[in-house]
């Protein structure tokens, strides 16, 4: 029985290096890129090993664009609408899951259609026009306060929240436990999982705009790190792209380190152990 | 006594604003951190000798994304002092209803002589006379090629082709297949995309064929496409013959691919913007091969005309404010100056719009270091300046980019012949300028 | 009373961010679908349903839907499917899981014009490394970015490998709540690892399925348009322009924002018809515990 265990967990093992390697090749190609001399970039076969280890890229990309900085500006803005997104998302998702309320298939019908609204594209401009008779210009208002709510977080916390059994609801009500109660003291605790990958998402989607905070932001002291790695991209010329990759990858690397740390919630067991109880 | 002590409070203000710095914003799309930095270095050098101006530079994004912030600023009412456009954009531009022609300026201004800029430049960006914005960094597509392989193929590096037929039999020789039949270099290379419809253009210039009726758009809105002729079809087949053959290859949209395609030596020619000609000398040196830069071929029995002035131009805003245009302006004469324009050119690979730069740059003998340099500048300063060297003005522009590289999509991949394609892709454009004009 | 008002309160500050900041701007979406405005706004001209009518008289849109049709259809399948078989696997206990999830998430976290320029130039031709492997593997040089079929499918590929770090996340979200009861129960009645997959895992992951469809249709319908203009710009011949990156072109490229708005407003209608159909009809197979 033991041995059949190792052997599972060894075949298992060498499934996912194979898949990990297969989908990680064009991130890889990044890699050896941010590695290589501006001279070994483009050069026939193809090759796959940086020949020179070259981290000057990497100080290069940082300090030509004061990356530090404008990673601070995308952290302040991403951590802002992930915490807006996650939060504004769990009471709707709640509303819509656990209650019965005049209206309510009206509302969600009216949240979920902006799902389908093309935002980042056609809003830009009345957007922008009610930023400036805010006076929201080139603040972290306009970077963070469109964004602190949506519609695919609420229907993720619907959907989910209607996965979790009605017999906890009516328990705690038995237990005298209000609405607000169950919410955070059974709900949410039940629900880690799923809370945390949406956080990671929320963070993701912010982390990656583009096109709005180069609209609404006037100054260096206020762009973000999309907008540095656009300033590393030469135009009208060739470009440096070991610089390039080696920005893309230090801009990559908060939210890999922050889902590392959301990953660990995904255990498998937590809600059945929170059932039997 | 009243009247004394209204003209105490208005002194006391015209000196309070003359005497405060003033500020303007200049907005600009030339990525790549060293072009950012100079235009920087510019605007300080600029600010060390006009202490009572202050420039905000800001790098505003790619062209489209320049624009598009640039219309959302507008619309809400709140644009900046001096902006970057580019080359397409003229029309729309001059249509926005915001912006002050450069040559009310230079009216003005007799300190500033508009013959020192280039002809092709200032061609480009005059439209009915008038010339609308400062043009600054211009550039042409030239062609560069890689000498040694030429030598490898047994062809003079020192004699490229000149003309479209022995451009396709250089493409040809320049092609080496391996045992299996398939291409590891090709003759030629280039991208396909908002490019190709570029190339389109300077070739139909080349044969000094108009775009557009109304000589181009520049004595009157253009209301018509008119390319659709014998000297369109001609690009059309050129291209078509080369890639049919199998000497060219297309690279796939955007410059990026065929630039890798050709510095990994895989392509023999590669045609592209001179702009471009800082970092392909610095390519070609590391890649060990010897780098050749010839003018765009034209058809032979064709009278040549040139190449149109392409890349983009500064435009000033009508911000209501004297203090701040002024100022605007003053900065716009300072980039404009022979020095600044060298160190712009000799910084980018861009070519200097002041003719002074160019002369001042002759004599102290940078040419004669830099021969890809000079061939990008005397391809352009041996074009004639003519309606169709000067390119096609329309707001209808991207539409008509679209659809010529649509066209030669569908010609590639055999759905249309040359002919059909380019008649579908002068509908098209024409659509599109009928839908522009409806509004002017 | 009070009881009454509280689902209503807890809806109040999406709703007033959402007024604002989504309602707002698509109201006016909505009003200059009938107009036709200059790219700077400064020209406006009442026209009707003409933007519509051209939509529809064009070729090229008709065409546009299509492609959007099949584009969307293989890669929310193909993802879907990829990614359950994945999340399956990341959901085992093995050593070193938590490095595993990670790295397959990453494509996920880089933004889409990146993971576009890094296909591209994989896939480029002659130099790429694609291309590269083509030639010694198969002797083949594919063409993948420039002749179609290719193009459309190599779009295809970047879009389910983009989004397999979304897909994969929640419906391993998915699997923790599905309680470890059930497969002891499934296993002493003799059922084997297949049938557990088919009788208990997707019945009971049909919540977040529905939801990852639904999302993923809107992904690929409204947000694949960066991927597509760094890889193909719609070509060749315009056989990769999907809807919403001809929509992107029009407003953005071609700043024709009347023309623009209806595009806009026509994928709503298109959207808004399909979810009510799927609520219709796609609920039923929908599993509630």
């Amino acid at each position: 029985m033991k041995k059949n265990k190792m052997i599972r967990t060894i075949l298992i093992e060498a499934l996912l290096i194979f898949v990990t390697i297969i989908i990680l090749l064009p991130l890889f190609l990044a890699v050896t890129m941010s590695l290589k001399k501006p001279s070994e970039v483009f050069v026939y076969p193809p090759t796959i090993f940086p020949n020179s280890f070259y981290i000057q890229n990497y100080i290069n990309a940082f300090n030509s664009i004061n990356l530090g900085r404008l990673m601070l500006n995308s952290l302040i803005m991403s951590v802002v609408i992930m915490i807006g997104k996650t939060i504004f998302g769990i009471l709707s998702g709640y509303a819509f899951s656990n209650f019965r309320f005049k209206g309510s298939s009206l509302l969600f019908a009216l949240l979920f259609v902006t799902l389908f609204m093309p935002a980042e594209l056609i809003m830009i401009v009345p957007l922008f026009q009610i930023m400036q008779s805010l006076h929201w210009v080139n603040t972290y208002w306009a970077l963070t306060v469109p964004f602190l709510a949506s519609a695919t977080t609420t229907f993720l916390m619907r959907q989910h929240f209607m996965t979790i059994p009605k017999e906890l609801e009516d328990a705690a009500k038995i237990d005298g436990a209000g609405p607000m109660r169950f919410l955070l003291e059974i709900l949410i605790p039940l629900s880690k999982s799923t809370i945390g990958g949406v956080a990671v998402i929320n963070f993701v989607y912010a982390w990656n705009l583009y096109l709005w905070p180069l609209v609404v932001t006037n100054s260096n002291e206020m762009a973000t790190a999309q907008i540095g790695l656009k300033m590393l991209t030469n135009v009208e010329s060739t470009s440096n792209w070991g610089v390039i990759m080696a920005g893309t990858l230090m801009v990559l690397a908060p939210t890999l380190i922050l889902f590392f740390a959301v990953q660990k919630l995904f255990v498998r067991g937590i809600v059945t152990t929170g059932l039997k109880e | 006594m009243r009247k004394v002590f209204l003209f105490s409070v208005l002194t006391v203000l015209a000196v309070a604003i003359f005497a405060a710095p003033v500020t303007i914003q200049f907005w600009h799309a030339m990525g790549g951190t060293d072009r950012i930095q100079l235009l920087q270095n510019l605007a300080n050098e600029f600010m060390q000798q006009n202490p009572d101006i202050k420039v905000d530079v800001q790098y505003t994004g790619s062209y489209t994304d320049t624009m598009t912030k640039m219309i959302a600023a507008v619309r809400a009412g709140n644009p900046p002092d001096l902006v970057m456009i580019y080359d397409i954009g003229t029309q729309m531009m001059i249509d926005s209803g915001v912006i002050i022609p450069i040559q009310n300026m230079i009216d003005k201004d007799p300190s500033f002589d508009i013959n020192t800029l280039v002809p092709a430049s200032r061609g480009y960006y005059t439209v009915g006379g008038k010339l609308y914005s400062m043009p600054f960094n211009s550039s042409n597509p030239v062609i560069f090629y890689n000498k040694t392989l030429f030598e490898k193929a047994g062809l003079d590096p020192n004699n490229p082709p000149n003309t479209f037929e022995e451009f396709i039999e250089y493409a040809k020789k320049l092609t080496v297949k391996d045992a299996n039949g398939n291409t590891i270099q090709y003759g030629f290379t280039f991208g396909s995309g908002e490019p190709l419809a570029w190339f389109f253009e300077q070739f139909m210039a080349v044969q000094n064929a108009l775009l557009l009726n109304n000589n181009n758009g520049r004595d009157g809105r253009a209301t018509k496409a008119v390319f659709a002729n014998e000297a369109g079809l001609r690009i059309f087949n050129f291209f078509n013959e080369m890639i049919q053959n199998g000497s060219a290859i297309n690279a796939g949209p955007g410059w990026d691919n065929a630039r890798q395609i050709f510095i990994s030596q895989r392509a023999a020619m590669l045609i592209t913007s001179t702009s471009d000609v800082n970092m392909m000398v610095k390519a070609a040196q590391s890649g060990n091969f010897s780098l050749g830069v010839m003018f765009l071929p034209h058809p032979s029995g064709v009278p040549y005309g040139g190449v149109i002035v392409g890349g983009a131009s500064l435009w000033m805003v009508n911000t209501n404010n004297a203090q701040r245009e002024e100022a605007t302006w003053k900065f716009l004469k300072f980039l404009e100056s022979t020095d600044a324009q060298i160190q712009w050119s000799t910084g980018t690979g861009y070519f200097p719009v002041n003719k002074n730069a160019i002369i001042k740059l002759l004599y102290e003998g940078y040419y004669a270091k830099n021969p890809p340099y000079l061939v990008t500048v005397l391809q352009l300063l041996m074009s004639n300046v003519t309606p169709a060297t000067r390119g096609g003005a329309t707001g209808a522009f991207p539409q008509i980019r679209t659809a010529v590289d649509t066209a030669f999509g569908k010609m590639f991949t055999k759905a249309m012949t040359p002919q059909q394609a380019l008649q579908w892709a002068q509908e098209q454009a024409n659509q599109a300028i009928a839908n522009y004009n409806s509004m002017y | 009373m009070a009881k009454k008002i509280f689902p209503y309160l807890l809806l109040v500050p999406t709703f007033i961010i959402i007024a604002i900041f989504i309602y707002y701007p698509a109201f006016q979406t909505f009003k200059l679908s009938f107009y036709r405005m200059s790219p700077f706004g400064n020209r406006l001209f009442f026209v009707g349903f003409q933007n519509f009518w051209s939509l529809f008289t064009s070729g090229q849109y008709i065409q546009s839907a299509l492609t959007t049709l099949i584009f969307v259809t293989v890669t929310v399948i193909g993802g879907l499917i990829i990614s359950l078989l994945l999340a399956l696997l990341l959901n085992e206990r093995v050593p070193g899981i938590g490095i595993f999830r990670t790295l397959i998430f990453a494509p996920y976290a880089i933004s889409p014009a990146v993971a576009g320029t890094l296909w591209a130039f994989l896939l480029s031709p002659v130099a790429g490394y694609v291309s590269y492997l083509f030639l010694i593997l198969f002797k083949a040089q594919p063409q993948w970015l420039t002749t179609y079929p290719l193009a459309l499918i190599a779009i295809m590929i970047a879009t389910i490998w983009k989004n397999l770090g979304f897909n994969v996340i929640f419906f391993l979200a998915g699997l923790q709540s599905i309680p470890q009861s059930y497969y002891e129960a499934a296993t002493i009645d003799g059922a084997n690892s297949v049938h557990r997959l088919l009788r208990i895992t997707i019945p009971l992951l049909s919540p977040i399925t529905f939801y990852l469809i639904v999302m993923n249709v809107t992904f690929t319908a409204f947000s694949a348009f960066a991927t597509i203009d760094v890889m193909t710009q719609g070509g060749p011949a315009n056989t990769t322009s999907t809807l919403i990156y001809k929509l992107y072109q029009d407003g953005f490229v071609n700043f024709n924002t009347g023309f623009a708005s209806a595009e806009s407003v026509v994928l709503i209608l298109i959207m808004a018809i399909f979810t009510y159909l799927y609520f219709k009809f796609g609920q039923k197979a929908v599993f509630y515990q």
